[in-house]
């Protein structure tokens, strides 16, 4: 209505008119429609305040106040019932809390739709509450689960993922530790499975070395594998006693082979043993001399020396610290076995 | 224009038009992003980074970083491990992070003061930090660096488990409008020099600090004030808009000697720069404090906003409950009032059994409408409070009575029934120790 049109009215009409006209201020939207909305509601909206105050806009049809794109009618509806609910002064912080609660229970497109329209009319209240809501909805849930509720593309490559951004096992420090940790856990699962031997291999210390090869002897078949082994410190100290071929060593032998490279469970004779006896000695030390090589080959790859020489002390304590376990929960076995 | 899709999806296809559009969060305005992720937990903040090409420094503008308990899941014995990991998390987050730091915090159980957090806090010291919590949950008192007094933009500081030294050049926090003080060592001169160089404080809270005998608080801003330790006096400057005090003094103050010394009213200096008080809380023996010197009868200024008041009191305690009748008469607008009674390590020579008998004045409390007393045990001093109580006060709604222990509540309940009531809507509410 222009203000000539107005002129022509009749006087009770014209009151009317521009009491409306007072208390509704005018609102359009991006696809073009216009509504009408009570003064004190829309006043709520500091971006709409400010083009009433300022700019004098909204008080009819023609110079409605034309909102951002990023409100459709949809949500300015909400945000209407928002304003509408909140401009009460009336209400307890409770009521308007327990509100705002069945406010924001809508689906994930509209809250997002919800927090860019109220972020384009500056209404920080409702921001904050939708914010809260969508960070409520993606804490604790995984990376694949959040895409699926807002539909994000899975762009990165795999490599990119990978690549850490915040990643502790970056440190060359940790990695040590972990790969030392992987190859302990290996070495105390084979003891495992062979300590039950190691038990009866105490037992059968005290018998001479004829029962021995006749016990080997006799119980070809399942015993092989329990008795034939023992512990790898055994071996160790053992080691410069190897060049010796009695009977004793052989099958010594035999057995820290058995233990060493583990999947070799050969059902050989005592015969045999002696052809092995030599290959072992120089397997077992390529076993010994390859596995020092691989720690020393990385660590000269990517740490300087005297970071070394902490990670060897780190490594001796952990090493340390298993096998005294190990000690503990092994001695502790052959107390219960043998009462 | 009505747009199809199919609702299944597969796994990590490639971004079509569809998924674009459906794709609402990723366009959402930066600053909003950023309120989104400041408010998750700084894990899942930085998680986000591996959502999706857009989202993968979206983590790095948060303006709010919180390391606290529960920011990495490890449950480990081993207190080096936890430490270096993280040590480790904060030093990736602080490196990654990229814009300004409005609020960082820093709270958690086995974080020790190392040297590490001098670091951090240089690291922040130069992104216009506004908010700063630091809490050193074990071992001993850390000294933050030089570097942390001088955040000029500072308007919130916490620190517990510190101690405070900050350099000579240390002109004041212009902009500090809370701080709180806990378990902190600072000395004298440092104390006062912090408080009166920054202007704008609001709000101060300072509990069991060390090395801090006389308080003087010269802040004309301030009107939140929480204070709880061992301190000699307390005092305040130009504090016009002081409206929430609370005071607990910790240490048992032997009157005589202080007597002797010095006669001057510790309760009238007090109350001289408190015109606008609103809550008034004196907990523990600051009631004892005040009660040296020279009581009046009443206050020469009124604190007609005083509208809370809350004392711990010992009924049987001559000085204390003159102390307390002078600030019941100097409170024309009280409407809620809490006394609770000190439980009693020695029995107190002087017994005032009538002191509460007397009919000191009339219509006393006309606005008073809560009460509250608590840990009272029957005796007859107490018993005579509440009694003068109820009948002077004509508008009471509420009295809750909450005995120390079930000893002797029976007789309690059955004086309590008997005593008149002046106010007809009164509510004696009797509740279980």
């Amino acid at each position: 209505m222009s203000e000539v049109d107005m002129a022509v009215i009749k006087p009770e009409r014209l009151q009317i008119c521009s009491q409306m006209m007072n208390s509704y201020i005018c609102l359009q939207t991006a696809d073009g429609s216009i509504q009408q909305v009570e003064q004190e509601v829309a006043m709520f909206c500091p971006m709409i305040c400010h083009e009433v105050i300022q700019k004098g806009m909204g008080s009819s049809k023609n110079c409605a106040i034309s909102l951002p794109q990023r409100v459709n009618p949809a949500m300015l509806s909400l945000i209407l019932d928002y304003c509408r609910f909140h401009q009460v002064p009336g209400h307890s912080n409770k009521e308007r809390k327990s509100f705002d609660e069945k406010f924001i229970r809508m689906d994930t497109k509209r809250l997002c739709e919800l927090t860019s329209a109220a972020d384009s009319l500056q209404l920080k209240p409702l921001v904050d509450l939708t914010s809260r809501a969508l960070a409520r909805i993606i804490e604790g849930k995984s990376p694949e689960e959040i895409r699926e509720i807002f539909h994000l593309p899975d762009d990165l490559t795999e490599e990119e993922k990978l690549e850490p951004l915040k990643n502790t096992t970056d440190d060359p420090r940790i990695r040590l530790l972990n790969r030392l940790y992987a190859k302990k856990r290996k070495e105390l699962k084979e003891r495992q499975k062979l300590k039950n031997d190691e038990v009866e291999e105490e037992r059968a210390d005290d018998r001479s070395v004829d029962d021995l090869l006749s016990f080997i002897n006799g119980d070809n078949g399942d015993s092989k594998g329990n008795k034939t082994s023992k512990s790898k410190k055994k071996n160790r100290k053992r080691k410069d006693q190897q060049k010796s071929t009695s009977t004793n060593e052989t099958i010594k032998n035999h057995n820290k082979e058995l233990n060493g490279l583990n999947s070799v469970r050969c059902s050989a004779e005592v015969g045999q043993k002696s052809w092995a006896t030599s290959n072992l000695l120089d397997v077992e030390d390529d076993i010994f001399a390859s596995k020092n090589e691989l720690d020393d080959g990385d660590i000269d790859d990517e740490i300087d020396p005297a970071l070394k020489e902490k990670i060897d002390r780190n490594g001796h304590v952990i090493l340390e610290f298993h096998f005294k376990a190990w000690c503990l929960i092994f001695f502790n076995c052959l107390v219960i076995e043998n009462p | 224009m009505a747009i199809c899709y199919d609702k299944q999806r597969e796994p990590s296809r490639l971004p079509s038009k569809t998924d674009a559009e459906l794709d609402w969060i990723s366009n959402l305005p930066g600053h909003v992003i950023d309120q989104i992720l400041s408010r998750l937990p700084i894990r899942d903040a930085v998680r986000s980074s591996v959502l999706s090409r857009k989202w993968r420094y979206k983590w790095a503008t948060i303006p709010c970083i919180v390391f606290d308990n529960q920011c990495f899941n490890v449950s480990s014995q081993d207190q080096t491990f936890i430490k270096d990991k993280l040590v480790n998390i904060i030093d990736h987050v602080l490196l990654l992070h990229n814009g300004p730091i409005h609020k960082f915090k820093l709270s958690h159980r086995d974080l020790l003061g190392v040297s590490d957090i001098d670091r951090w806090i240089l690291c922040i010291s130069r992104s216009s930090i506004k908010e700063f919590v630091l809490e050193i949950w074990k071992g001993q008192r850390y000294k933050p660096p030089s570097c942390l007094f001088s955040c000029q933009n500072l308007i919130h500081l916490e620190l517990f488990n510190c101690l405070l030294k900050p350099p000579l050049t240390f002109k004041g926090f212009k902009n500090l409008r809370s701080l709180d003080l806990q378990h902190v060592t600072v000395t004298q001169d440092v104390f006062e020099k912090l408080i009166s160089s920054c202007p704008s404080l609001e709000r101060l809270t300072l509990m069991n600090f060390t090395g801090v005998t006389h308080l003087i608080i010269d802040a004309p801003n301030l009107q939140f004030f929480d204070i709880g330790g061992i301190f000699d006096d307390v005092s305040f400057l130009n504090t016009f808009h002081l409206a929430l005090v609370s005071i607990g003094l910790y240490v048992n103050i032997d009157n005589d000697e202080n007597n002797a010394r010095d006669n001057s009213s510790k309760l009238l200096r007090f109350f001289v720069h408190l015109p606008h008080i609103r809550r008034l809380e004196i907990q523990s023996y600051f009631l004892k404090y005040l009660a040296m010197g020279y009581v009046p009868s009443r206050l020469p200024n009124p604190c007609v906003d005083l509208n809370h008041l809350s004392i711990r009191i010992d009924f049987d305690d001559l000085e204390e409950n003159t102390a307390a009748l002078c600030l019941l008469r100097s409170c024309p607008n009280l409407q809620e009032l809490e006394m609770l009674a000190r439980p009693e390590e020695q029995t107190c020579i002087e017994r005032s059994t009538n002191f509460w008998e007397d009919d000191h004045w009339s219509s006393l409390f006309a606005h008073l409408r809560m009460v509250k007393v608590s840990g009272i045990s029957g005796v007859k001093s107490e018993m005579d409070f509440i009694k003068f109580l109820l009948s002077n006060s004509p508008v009471l709604e509420q009295l809750t009575v909450k005995p120390a222990s079930q000893e002797g509540e029976w007789e309690l309940m059955k004086e309590l029934l008997r005593f008149r009531r002046a106010s007809i809507y009164a509510e004696v509410i009797y509740l279980d120790s």
